[in-house]
Order: structure tokens, then C-alpha cells, then sequence
């Protein structure tokens, strides 16, 4: 299908940015035939293979840029070698000396000799041979205090003594720990070490291997020189020599998922006519070039981690990569993602604190999103495509394709926006995280646009929604935001419900899930064209029951604040109860507030003369007296009255702001 | 052939998968955008076919938005046991699909079946009844529903799309039993829809193609009804009027 096609596009377009590290968490966008790996000591040789030094490298500097074949890039335990830069237990000769297992020094000598005795050989890789020939690499090591042994001069399973010194970092903090099954707990394992090389020369002006461009391109030709089956490209229609293995590593660095994979020789799936067999394959189903699927999964690995999300299931202890949805510009150009709130697409810079005296309106928050939007489309240009694709896994080995759409830039665009304009709202639960010293304080802003699909999952079901159900969710919503469908009833009812019982939550998570129900309710019933702003001229029974509410809410909460008392209100009691009886339960409420309005007096007038006004405007007397149970719209009606009667800033607080609690935002 | 022999039908389903060959070795089988040419020739070929003819594909026109939809699928093993996996369908699917047929030059047995006035109206007839055996839209799963239709009539959700291109998709195997070679071939191309109208192009006229393995046509030759002992015990008689 024509992923295959976009991507191979894409990573020509972005040629220019193969290789370059920009974030240590990032995944950078790999030449072909390698893969990153984090190294943890770096050994520096000279040009005859001669030990000069070696360091421990800091964790933000072990990304590393290492040659791999098919077989090394998807391993799992203990089999392929990587041809220059592997593990102690690759390269060491002297490993079994010094831990007592056995090395697999004599594969991985075996492949770097074939490199360097062939026609690509490089001067690098032959001073790196020469080294690890001497077999002293563990020696070397050791004498440079990197590794630690004990009395019985065999390496140290964890650290024996306690740093003397808490800023230099040693092995045994950056080594990936080993779960020693025996004795239940994570082992450092100093023979887990990832080795990469330095070449010094005199004249080299790039002695660091993984950055060496020469190098690559030597490895790569090198590599592309043994395969021996060609045949047609299913991708390109033309003739290549064939790949046998295809790249795993997608979603992160551990995921073993593949979405190009042919393991199912057991299965009914793709035998029938085609004789091909697991010891005989001759690609009789389908073939694609190597060079070909190396570029497709190398962008698409650099393109999820770069600007994709990924959604996690847990199973068991481990969390393992589920869901990922990835949108970009098959030119290489910045795009919104689709998955993101309004608040993270607008930016932090673009968002004015509490701070200021001016108080921005809907209208001018959405215009910031509006114009921020826009912004992209100079980049993107009218006929450029923007893809997005969604990917899943049933199995752990296996990765398939659920979504594929592809757009035109502006076509994008617009179908972003529309999504921000009409299922959007006023939301409070912005956070901008600013240092300050040492501690790092959380400021909330309020945004006005659409809120993202993870947070209307766990709005419909709650922050602790299974991660199943969550990954279904934004599953159903993506439709909504790309392809423009409706939001389906379910999901906005659910919320609904949820905002409606408010003492079942706390003030914060309660805040959050109402403004995301009215944005959804605003949405599904898009016709009615709700404003965000208070409609005075409208006459429907649950609008106006909303209004009610919020004044009698409003009114007791000020009356509170003025005591300085912090019990929850009569109407944040009675929430629930009023959507399902609303006349019964505001008799109840307005007798409530009686002593309040007395202790309040003249100051009570305002929200009295809403509450007043409000019950002229039922239209029949019917409308206030029945019974009948309220829809989400009286939570549009809420919120405005509510935001109505709002102190402006001179005024005493009267609405909670302050107990908008802290709460740790997760990754989306 | 004398004269033109085209047919006109409509097919519809609730899902069509037309597996694309790249995803499914894997597995996970993800389908393509619009159908095969192989498709749509064992379509027809449901509705009505005899080894005297070949059908050829010459249009179709896709009716409804292209949508996909995924599935989670339990595939069973040859072992038993089964395995999970996830096959993304193209949902709520409808073509209108034009084609006609030639003759195999490859069955000389059948040289004296080659009734064009025949084959023709029997396939009118059976378009009519909605074929002779089952539909299916790329995989079994996916039944599909025939009807005889215009190939232009109709409002299409691609009528003012404009020209869409699509990238290298599979078109169709070559058999031995249509090619005369005892070898299997699969050809590719690179189709256009435009206005929602794809035209195919002649399966000999594919240029690319790639040769899959050594395959060995059936050598099956009938006499029709003068094959030995199929009438046996019935005598002919006139019948009253």
C-alpha cells in the first residue's frame, strides 16, 4: 500500500537530517544498515590499535549511531553480532577470564574480519581489528579503573563500596540492569557494557566512529555487496537485491514488533499457491528491496519518536507499546499533531500567564489557535501530503496497520481546525511548569479549543480508565478529529454522566471533566451552535436549569468565602440529584441558601436577580415542573452562568481557583 | 468476436479486504484502496464462467467514500491452537464494474463451445439473478452482492474528485491454464482514478511482472456432451406438444 511509498518519500526529502542526534531521547533519523544503541564507555585507539584511554559515558551522551546487519538489528539474546561496536561479551577476547561465561568474541571477530580484509574496508575498522586481536580489552579497562574486580580478580556483580564521591558517575550507574531470576532483584552487570570507538590520527578530523560519514557509507556498501537474491520490489517495481529480515525497533527501543514480518509459516495466512518454505524462501510472495524497507522503517522510526504518541497497555508488570498514531508532512515539514489539546498545540509562548491585567475572551484565545494553525500552512504549501497513520499489535511480534489516511496540507489543516472550533471550549487545566530556583512551579492557563482524545478517554471513564479502554477510545475519536465524523453518543453521555456527579470527584479532575463534556456536547449537537460565551436569549429548559444552578453554586460559594469556611456547597452536594429531578431538587437548594442570602444581604443582589431573571424566561410552566431527567446541555449552562458571575480580578475570590490541586500531567 | 460482449453489473458489501501482499506475510493483512483486477475477475467469474472463456476487467467505478475499518481475527494454526491478529477492511464498499470476455486460445478442446451469443446472454442472465455461485470481495469473509446496473448511472461519492493516483498495486496472476505457460507470473501496475473511474489495463499489457515459480496447468480436456457414458441409459424422444 502506499505507506510503504510515503515513507520511502519522506526519508529522501529528509536526507539532509540523517544522522543528526537533536535530542538524546529522540530517536535520530538513521542512515540504512544501522540502527542506536546506548553505549555506556567509549575506548579511544590510535590508528595501530593501541589503547590510549577510556571513559564512562554520561547518560545523555549514550545515543549512539552504530553499523547493524538484518540479523544483529532485530536480535534478541545472545546471537548476532553487531560488525564494529558491541557488547563487552562481543568484543572481548578476554571475557571468559575475567567472568566466567562464555564470549562470543569469535563471531563477532569472524564478521570484522571479512570487513576489513574486503574492498570497503575502512582505516578505522582495521586499527579497531588490530585492538581487539591483542585481546586485552577487559585488561585495558580494568587497569583504567572503568570496570571493578574483586579479590578473585573476576569482575563485580554490583558495586561493593559506596561512592566516595556522589558527582562522578562510574559504570555501574548507567548499566542496564540484569534481573538475576535466583536472587529476584536487578543485578549491574559490568559485562552488559556497550563499547563504542574513538580513532585518534593525526590530521582526523572526525575520530569519533559513530559520527564518521565515511565510515557509514563504507559499511553500507560493504553490506549491500553480499546480498545475493534479487528480484522485483514490490515497492518500487524494480529490480534490487532482496531484504531477508526487516527492521523491528518501531515504537521504542525494546519493541520487538514488526509490521513486515514472515513468521507465519504455521499458519493458513499466505501458503496456498505459493510452494515457499521456511529453509527455501524465494520470496515467491513478496519481495522488497533492502535498501528500500531499511529507509521505510528507518523514517518511520525516527518519525514516531520525533512527533508520534504511543500508547502503552500493562501487562502484567510491564507496560509494553500498544497503539502509536503518527502524522507528518511527507516533505519533512512541521506539523501540528492531531493527537495534541489545543493548549499543547498553541505553545507555551503564545499563552499569557495570569499575570497580566487583561483578561483574554473566547473569541481572542481562539483566534491565537486559529492564527497558530494557520501558521503551518506556509510551510506545508497547498499540495504537499500529510499522512497519518495509526499502528496497533495483537501479539508482541507483530505490528499491522489500523489507520492509513493521507491528506492534502491544507486539506490537514482545515479539518484540525474544524475539529478545535467545533468541539471546543473554555478549559482551565493548562499547565506551564516554570523553574524557579530549585523548585519548579506549575502556573494553570486556560485555552480555549478541543481537548485531546487521551484526556476525553479518561474523562469518559475516569483517570484510572483501564489502558485497553483508553487505547479503543482515542481509537474511535481519531475519525473524528481527521476524517470529520461525528463523536459517537456513547463516549459524550458517558462524560456527561461523570461531570454531573461532582462530588464523586475531586475539584480539579471535576473542573477538567466538565469544560471536556460541554466542548463534546457542543460537538455532537454542532447544529444548535451553542456559544461559549452566555446566551441570555436562550430558552431551553436545560440551558436554563444550568443557569440556575450556577447562580445558587456561585451565590453559597461566596457566602462561604466571606466566612472563610471550605465545605463544598448545597448545589455541588445536590449535583447529581439535580440532573435527574431538577424541580424537586431546586426547591430544596433555594430553601437551602436562604440564611446565606441573609448573611450576604445587598450583596446577594446580582446572582438573585440572575436567578430571577432566568425564571421568567421558562417558557411554559410545564418546562419548570416537570421532572423529567436534564441533558448535558444544562452543563453548557452551568458554565457560562458560572463564568458570568465570576469575580473580576479587584473583586474577592469567590469561585475556588485555588484548590485546583497539584496533579502530575503524564505524557501524552 | 464478432460483437461486443460487454456486461455491466454492480457489487456491493458491508467489507472487502484485497490483501495487500506486502502486510500479508505477516499476518496483519491490511487491504488496498480499491480492487484488484483479480478481484474483480473472480467476481465475474462467480457470477458465470465456462474454461471456454477468459474474462477481462475493463472499468470500474468506485460508488462509496473509501473507508477502512479494523477487525481483530483469532487465524487458526495448522497445528491448532490459534493466533491473534488484527486485519484492517475496507467498509461499506460498491462498485460498478464493466467488463467482457474472449475466448482461451489455450482450450482447443472447446473450439466448438465458442458461441459468443451464448455465453452472453447466459451471463446477462445470471448478473440478473445475482450469480451462479457466491460473491466475495477479496477474502471469503466478505460477501459481496451482485446486480445488473448502467456502468454511469448513479451518483458516485468520487464523481468531482478529480484524478487520484495510486502507487505500485498488484493486478492480477497469470495461470498456465490462460497463459500456456507451465509457469506462474504476478503482475503489478500503477492505477489512476479519475472521477472515481479506474480503467484497467489488459493483463498481457502489464509491464511489470515477476515470476513466482514453475506451475503446472491442468491438462484437462472435455468433449462436451459427447463424453463417453454421460448419457448413458437416456434415449432421446420426442417430446408432446
Amino acid at each position: 500500500m502506499s505507506w510503504m511509498h510515503r515513507l520511502y518519500e519522506t526519508y529522501e526529502n529528509c536526507k539532509s537530517m540523517v544522522g543528526k542526534i537533536e535530542d538524546d531521547n529522540q530517536v535520530p533519523l538513521l542512515p540504512i544498515c544501522h540502527t542506536t544503541q546506548k553505549a555506556q564507555i567509549e575506548i579511544v585507539i590510535d590508528e595501530d590499535g593501541n589503547f590510549r584511554r577510556a571513559k564512562v559515558i554520561p547518560k545523555k551522551q549514550a545515543r549512539t549511531i552504530i553499523p547493524c546487519t538484518e540479523a544483529s538489528g532485530g536480535r534478541t539474546s545472545g546471537e548476532a553480532p553487531h560488525p564494529l561496536c558491541d557488547k563487552l561479551q562481543y568484543v572481548a577476547v578476554d571475557y571468559s577470564k575475567f567472568t566466567g561465561s562464555e564470549s562470543y568474541y569469535q563471531a563477532f571477530s569472524e564478521h570484522l574480519s571479512d570487513w576489513s580484509k574486503s574492498q570497503d574496508a575502512h582505516p578505522k575498522v582495521l586499527a579497531i581489528f588490530k585492538y581487539v586481536q591483542r585481546g586485552k580489552v577487559i585488561e585495558d579497562l580494568i587497569s583504567c579503573k572503568i570496570l571493578h574486580v574483586g579479590v578473585d580478580k573476576m569482575l563485580l556483580k554490583k558495586r561493593r563500596e559506596t561512592k566516595k564521591d556522589k558527582e562522578t558517575i562510574d559504570v555501574f550507574d548507567l548499566l542496564p540492569g540484569r534481573e538475576n531470576k535466583k536472587k529476584d532483584r536487578i543485578e549491574n552487570w559490568q559485562a552488559d557494557a556497550f563499547v563504542r570507538w574513538i580513532v585518534e590520527k593525526e590530521g582526523e578530523e572526525c575520530p569519533k566512529t559513530w559520527e564518521d560519514r565515511t565510515l557509514w557509507n563504507k559499511w553500507i556498501d560493504y553490506y549491500s555487496n553480499k546480498k545475493n537474491q534479487r528480484g522485483l520490489c514490490y515497492v518500487t517495481g524494480e529490480e534490487k537485491p532482496y531484504a531477508e529480515q526487516h527492521p523491528a525497533k518501531l515504537r521504542t527501543d525494546g519493541d520487538k514488533a514488526k509490521i513486515i514480518s514472515s513468521n507465519d509459516w504455521g499458519g493458513f495466512t499466505f501458503l496456498g499457491r505459493f510452494t515457499d518454505t521456511k529453509e527455501n524462501n524465494t520470496y515467491q510472495t513478496c519481495g522488497i528491496g533492502f535498501d528500500v524497507t531499511q529507509k521505510v522503517h528507518s523514517a518511520l522510526r525516527w518519525l514516531i519518536s520525533r512527533q508520534g504518541v504511543v500508547f502503552y497497555v500493562k501487562d502484567g508488570v510491564k507496560a509494553s507499546p500498544a497503539l502509536t498514531i503518527v502524522a507528518w508532512a511527507v516533505s519533512g515539514a512541521q506539523i501540528p499533531k492531531p493527537t495534541d489539546d489545543a493548549f499543547a498545540i498553541l505553545g507555551e509562548e503564545n499563552l499569557v500567564s495570569d499575570e497580566s491585567s487583561v483578561v483574554s475572551t473566547a473569541q481572542e484565545l481562539a483566534l491565537r489557535l486559529k492564527n497558530k494553525i494557520a501558521g503551518y500552512k506556509a510551510g506545508l504549501g497547498d499540495t504537499s501530503s500529510v499522512v497519518i497513520m495509526g499502528l496497533d499489535s495483537a501479539t508482541p511480534g507483530r505490528m499491522a496497520i489500523t489507520h492509513y489516511t493521507e491528506l492534502t496540507g491544507s486539506d490537514f489543516l482545515e479539518r484540525l481546525e474544524h475539529w478545535h472550533e467545533s468541539c471546543a471550549w473554555i478549559h482551565d487545566y493548562g499547565v506551564i511548569e516554570q523553574k524557579e530556583s530549585k523548585k519548579v512551579k506549575r502556573k494553570y492557563v486556560r485555552f480555549v479549543g478541543a481537548p485531546s482524545p487521551k484526556d476525553i478517554a479518561e474523562a469518559a471513564y475516569g483517570s484510572k480508565v483501564d489502558d485497553k479502554l483508553k487505547k479503543a477510545t482515542v481509537e474511535r475519536i481519531l475519525p473524528c478529529i481527521i476524517e470529520g465524523r461525528q463523536v459517537s453518543r456513547d463516549i459524550v453521555e458517558s462524560v456527561v454522566h461523570r461531570a454531573s456527579n461532582r462530588v464523586g470527584l475531586e475539584n480539579w479532575e471535576w473542573n477538567k471533566t466538565l469544560s471536556i463534556a460541554c466542548a463534546l456536547y457542543r460537538k455532537l449537537n454542532e447544529k444548535e451552535g451553542y456559544s461559549m460565551d452566555l446566551d441570555e436569549n436562550r430558552k431551553t429548559r436545560d440551558y436554563l436549569y444550568g443557569r440556575l444552578l450556577a447562580a445558587a453554586d456561585c451565590l453559597e460559594s461566596f457566602a462561604l468565602s466571606l466566612s472563610e469556611k471550605k465545605r463544598p456547597t448545597n448545589a455541588a452536594r445536590l449535583m447529581q440529584r439535580f440532573s435527574d429531578r431538577p424541580c424537586d431538587t431546586w426547591k430544596d437548594i433555594e430553601l437551602y441558601l436562604t440564611p446565606y442570602k441573609a448573611r450576604l444581604g445587598g450583596r446577594a443582589k446580582k446572582y438573585m436577580d440572575v436567578i430571577d431573571r432566568v425564571m421568567s424566561m421558562f417558557d411554559s410552566p410545564d418546562d419548570f415542573t416537570s421532572n423529567k431527567p436534564l441533558s448535558g446541555e444544562f452543563l453548557l449552562g452551568f458554565h457560562c452562568q458560572r463564568e458570568k458571575l465570576k469575580p473580576k480580578k479587584n473583586e474577592p475570590q469567590s469561585i475556588d481557583e485555588e484548590s485546583v490541586l497539584d496533579k502530575e500531567n503524564e505524557n501524552i | 468476436m464478432n460483437k461486443p460482449n460487454k456486461v455491466e453489473f454492480k457489487v456491493w458489501g458491508k467489507y472487502a479486504l484485497f490483501t495487500d501482499p506486502l502486510t500479508k506475510i505477516g499476518g496483519e493483512k491490511c487491504s488496498y484502496h480499491i480492487p484488484t483486477y483479480e478481484a474483480l475477475k473472480g467476481i465475474i467469474s462467480s457470477v458465470y464462467w465456462k474454461p471456454t472463456i477468459v474474462w477481462i476487467i475493463d472499468k470500474a467505478r468506485v460508488m462509496k467514500k473509501i473507508r477502512t475499518q479494523t477487525r481483530s481475527a483469532k487465524p487458526i494454526d495448522y497445528s491448532g491452537g490459534n493466533s491473534l491478529a488484527i486485519y484492517t477492511y475496507l467498509t461499506d464498499v460498491g462498485y460498478q464494474v464493466e467488463a467482457h470476455f474472449e475466448w482461451n486460445k489455450y482450450r482447443f478442446d472447446l473450439e466448438k463451445d465458442r458461441n459468443e451469443n451464448k455465453h452472453f446472454f447466459v451471463a446477462r442472465r445470471m448478473i440478473e439473478k445475482g450469480g451462479r455461485r457466491d460473491t466475495f470481495l477479496g477474502t471469503r469473509e466478505c460477501q459481496g452482492y451482485v446486480e445488473p446496473c448502467r456502468f454511469d448511472e448513479g451518483v458516485s461519492d468520487y464523481d468531482d474528485y478529480g484524478e487520484l493516483a495510486f502507487d505500485l498495486m498488484f493486478h492480477g496472476f497469470d495461470y498456465p491454464d490462460e497463459s500456456g505457460k507451465p509457469e506462474l507470473w504476478a503482475r503489478f501496475w500503477r492505477p489512476k482514478m479519475v472521477n472515481g473511474i479506474i480503467d484497467f489495463i489488459r493483463p498481457d499489457k502489464c509491464t511489470i511482472k515477476k515470476f513466482v515459480r514453475k506451475m503446472k496447468a491442468e491438462k484437462i480436456q472435455t468433449d462436451g456432451l459427447g463424453e463417453h457414458g454421460l448419457l448413458e441409459g437416456y434415449v432421446e424422444s420426442e417430446v408432446a406438444q
